[in-house]
């Protein structure tokens, strides 16, 4: 062994309640410098991990070594000495003075029967300066909001001087703003202070961009440790978290991070994609519920024209609906007209997301009428659809066109949904192909 | 705001105001005497002794005779002041025991009287009236099992409420419940007694009545081992108010501050029972008061519970005498008078909710 021991090393722990495992066989290492993001599911045993690093819970099998010594080997005050908690839930009784409150962080330091000197005193301003509750000193506890409270909980575990630092859930009951602000200040203590910290954090997505490494725990045992590319996998989110995601990487920071999406409802008739073909024509956010609605629902969809980034885009990405793309702001193309018109060919029906129609992509209606043979086709109106011609009425007289023609109005994706379940050949893929 | 703890930052003002009434109320208290005796006589006697002789020669006013001034010298020099001082150490202790006792549990209702510890102590000095021994012998004797008695009860209320979770309300039913098993064993123990049970009635219901110098010489004595570790456990206390948890994090090693505690309490009920019998309500009233006033550092709560619990009783005794001419009732009768119209005041302020953060 070389270079100095970690700040806590957990090797094959177990704590038991009862007939419940908390924690399984659990090893961990965390080293001085690092921010460790703790994450798993409810219940996966986050807090159980802290409290034990903490001594507060009995082992049941295992050690947990702070700086090299066995919790148990240490009295309470030398554990204080070496590890800081800034617990969940700790909610102030007594509307103590803000500075008095962080002063108890001293406790462990001071000599018996004596009082704080001014060098605590001068430490715990310093802490309340960090965390920016420098003017709220005299306030009382009771006072502070609760972005301040948990500032005042860091600034007490700052005043505590411990090299390794334990967060609890430190952004659980606070608005994004104060998240980011939170854990940007526990990113400079770690930076600043050579202390180290390990938070347990439910999302995912601010454990990877703030965290050095991502330790999850799912039913007590721990499944993946290591820095949050590795760990924050649509694999993991999966498996468990029983979520499906997409990965992306935020194009300023280059942090990983998951978007979540709703699975499939595993209780539908019809596997994914198990229904015939149908195209939507989308644009502007318009037929993300639409798109979802219809792939949940067992309908292979395609989707277009839509503009690169345009949310709709987005959305089909998410669901694996293929789309013809075009550039934002720019005229449909003749590319793209070409392509939707195959699109448009193959389709069995053809629903019209209740869109925002323009110059730019007024070629989507305009393919409508000339597709041929034409495929039933659905406009989707939760309102009055005048408000959402931008082309001078052009849009307008089109739609009034295909209504003469037999085009049909739904109100609502259910709508939609009980419209195309009653279409000739709307049963499943397998059928229809042996129909062909 | 409806912050109900008080200021943030201790008032030190307050406490020179506290100390002057106090002083006042003190000497008021001298001019109740079982039997009229002149104010100014009052006086002079008093500062004839407190001078050893020096000051006024003879004690009295002149005209009074000199066997009536030596009776009156008597009455205030060895029942009146005794009994006052009495007042003041078992109002003190009451109001310590239950500042601690409020701080120990985390719960603004505890009391060493509801919790039963007060009860526990009678039964441990009752147990003494079964064996006979001469109440005379009993002076040392008697503290020491009201001691054994409420510590007793002191340990099986801790490990109740660790078993039955935290929650104010299981505390309080658990002290309740104690309680009347506890006086239930002092009735089958005062059933076996017959012939002592008249003064060990008048003895339940608290008073100050019959005091000596030598009983307060004991008082004093038990009140000094119980408040000087008290006094220096205030930060633990303030600690401990964040939770057992919390407090271990910090540094506290809370079973064991948290025993400790206890066991200081229930020496501070001790002593008060062992003379007094029980007097409710003194441990519940004056850490309420001492957190208005000072706020809640447990520093300040510790020792201004005593001053205000011994203002407190000493009050309630001026009372007990003035209110039935030439009778003195029980000073328990008072403080309960007093006591529970603010503990349901205090029930009520807690339902609402805006009694304390969190019941925890």
């Amino acid at each position: 062994m070389t270079g100095p021991p970690p700040a806590l090393s957990v090797e094959g722990l177990t704590v038991r309640y009862g007939d419940r495992t908390a924690l399984h066989r659990v090893d961990l290492e965390v080293r001085p410098g690092e921010l460790v993001a703790l994450t798993g599911p409810n219940g996966s045993g986050k807090t159980t991990l802290i409290r034990a690093a903490l001594g507060l819970t009995p082992l049941s099998e295992g050690t947990v070594r702070l700086f090299g010594t066995s919790t148990t080997a240490l009295s309470v005050r030398a554990r204080a000495l070496r590890v800081a908690w800034v617990p969940q839930d700790e909610a102030p009784q007594d509307n103590v003075r803000v500075l008095d409150y962080v002063l108890y962080g001293r406790f462990a330091h001071l000599p018996p029967f004596t009082g704080e000197g001014p060098s605590d005193r001068a430490k715990a301003t310093q802490a309340l300066e960090e965390m920016g509750l420098r003017d709220r000193a005299d306030s009382g506890v009771l006072e502070l909001s609760g972005g301040e409270r948990q500032r005042l909980l860091l600034a007490r575990g700052l005043a505590q001087e411990a090299p390794l630092l334990l967060l609890d859930e430190p952004t659980a009951h606070l608005d994004i703003g104060h998240q980011l602000d939170l854990l940007d200040r526990v990113r400079r203590l770690v930076r600043d202070r050579g202390v180290c910290a390990v938070a347990a954090l439910h999302d995912l997505n601010l454990a990877g961009r703030y965290a050095d490494r991502v330790v999850v725990l799912s039913h007590g045992r721990l499944v993946a440790d290591g820095p949050p590319d590795a760990t924050l996998t649509e694999t993991i989110l999966r498996t468990v978290w029983g979520v499906e995601s997409q990965r992306r990487r935020d194009p300023r920071t280059g942090a990983t991070y998951l978007v979540p999406y709703r699975p499939s409802d595993p209780s539908s008739p019809f596997p994914p994609g198990s229904r015939g073909r149908l195209h939507v024509i989308g644009g502007g956010g318009a037929a993300a519920g639409i798109l979802h609605g219809l792939v949940d629902a067992g309908w292979s969809v395609t989707a277009g024209v839509l503009p690169l980034l345009d949310s709709d885009a987005e959305a089909a990405d998410e669901l694996g609906v293929p789309y013809v793309p075009e550039i934002p702001f720019a005229p449909i193309g003749e590319d793209a007209r070409a392509r939707l018109r195959d699109l448009l060919a193959q389709a069995q029906a053809i629903v019209v997301a209740p869109i925002a129609v323009g110059p730019s992509n007024l070629a989507n209606l305009q393919e409508l009428r000339g597709s041929t043979p034409r495929a039933p086709i659905l406009f989707v109106e939760p309102g009055p659809s005048a408000d959402r011609d931008f082309t001078g009425g052009a849009a307008t007289a089109l739609r009034a066109q295909l209504l003469a023609e037999g085009a049909e109005t739904v109100a609502d994706v259910p709508a939609l949904l009980r419209r195309l379940s009653a279409l000739p050949g709307a049963a499943p893929a397998a059928t229809i192909a042996t129909g062909r | 705001m409806g912050i109900p703890t008080g200021p943030a930052t201790p008032r030190r003002g307050r406490l020179a105001i506290a100390v002057v009434l106090g002083v006042a109320l003190g000497g008021l208290s001298l001019l109740i005497t079982p039997v009229p005796i002149p104010s100014v006589d009052v006086l002079r006697i008093l500062i004839h002794g407190l001078t050893m002789g020096w000051a006024f020669q003879p004690a009295c006013l002149p005209g009074v005779s000199t066997a009536q001034c030596h009776a009156w010298t008597v009455i205030v020099w060895e029942s009146s002041l005794p009994a006052i001082v009495l007042a003041l150490l078992v109002g003190g202790a009451l109001g310590l025991s239950g500042a601690t006792l409020q701080g120990t549990f985390r719960n603004p209702l505890a009391d060493p009287y509801l919790l039963g510890l007060s009860s526990g102590g009678a039964l441990g000095a009752a147990v003494l009236f079964v064996f006979r021994l001469d109440l005379a012998e009993a002076d040392v004797a008697l503290p020491v099992f009201a001691f054994v008695g409420s510590v007793t009860t002191g340990l099986v209320i801790l490990l109740l409420a660790r078993s039955l979770g935290g929650r104010m309300e299981t505390l309080l039913l658990v002290g309740v419940a104690l309680a009347n098993l506890l006086s239930a064993l002092l009735s089958v123990v005062l059933l076996f007694n017959p012939q002592g049970s008249l003064q060990v009635s008048y003895w339940l219901l608290g008073g100050v009545g019959g005091a000596n110098w030598y009983w307060d010489g004991i008082v004093l004595g038990g009140l000094l081992m119980a408040s000087a570790p008290l006094f220096l456990l205030g930060r633990e206390l303030n600690l401990l108010q964040l939770g057992p948890d919390v407090a271990q994090s910090l540094g506290v090693d809370a079973r064991r501050v948290r025993t400790r505690l206890l066991l200081f309490a229930s020496v501070a009920t001790a002593v008060a029972v062992a003379f007094t019998g029980i007097i409710g309500f003194v441990g519940l009233i004056s850490p309420h008061v001492v957190r208005r006033v000072w706020g809640p550092d447990y520093r300040a709560v510790l020792p201004g519970s005593a001053l205000v619990g011994a203002a407190f009783l000493l009050f309630a005794y001026d009372l007990s005498g003035v209110a039935v001419p030439s009778v003195e009732l029980p000073v328990g009768l008072f403080t309960a008078f007093a006591g529970g119209p603010f503990f349901f005041y205090l029930l009520y302020r807690y339902r609402k909710g805006s009694f304390m953060g969190s019941a925890q």
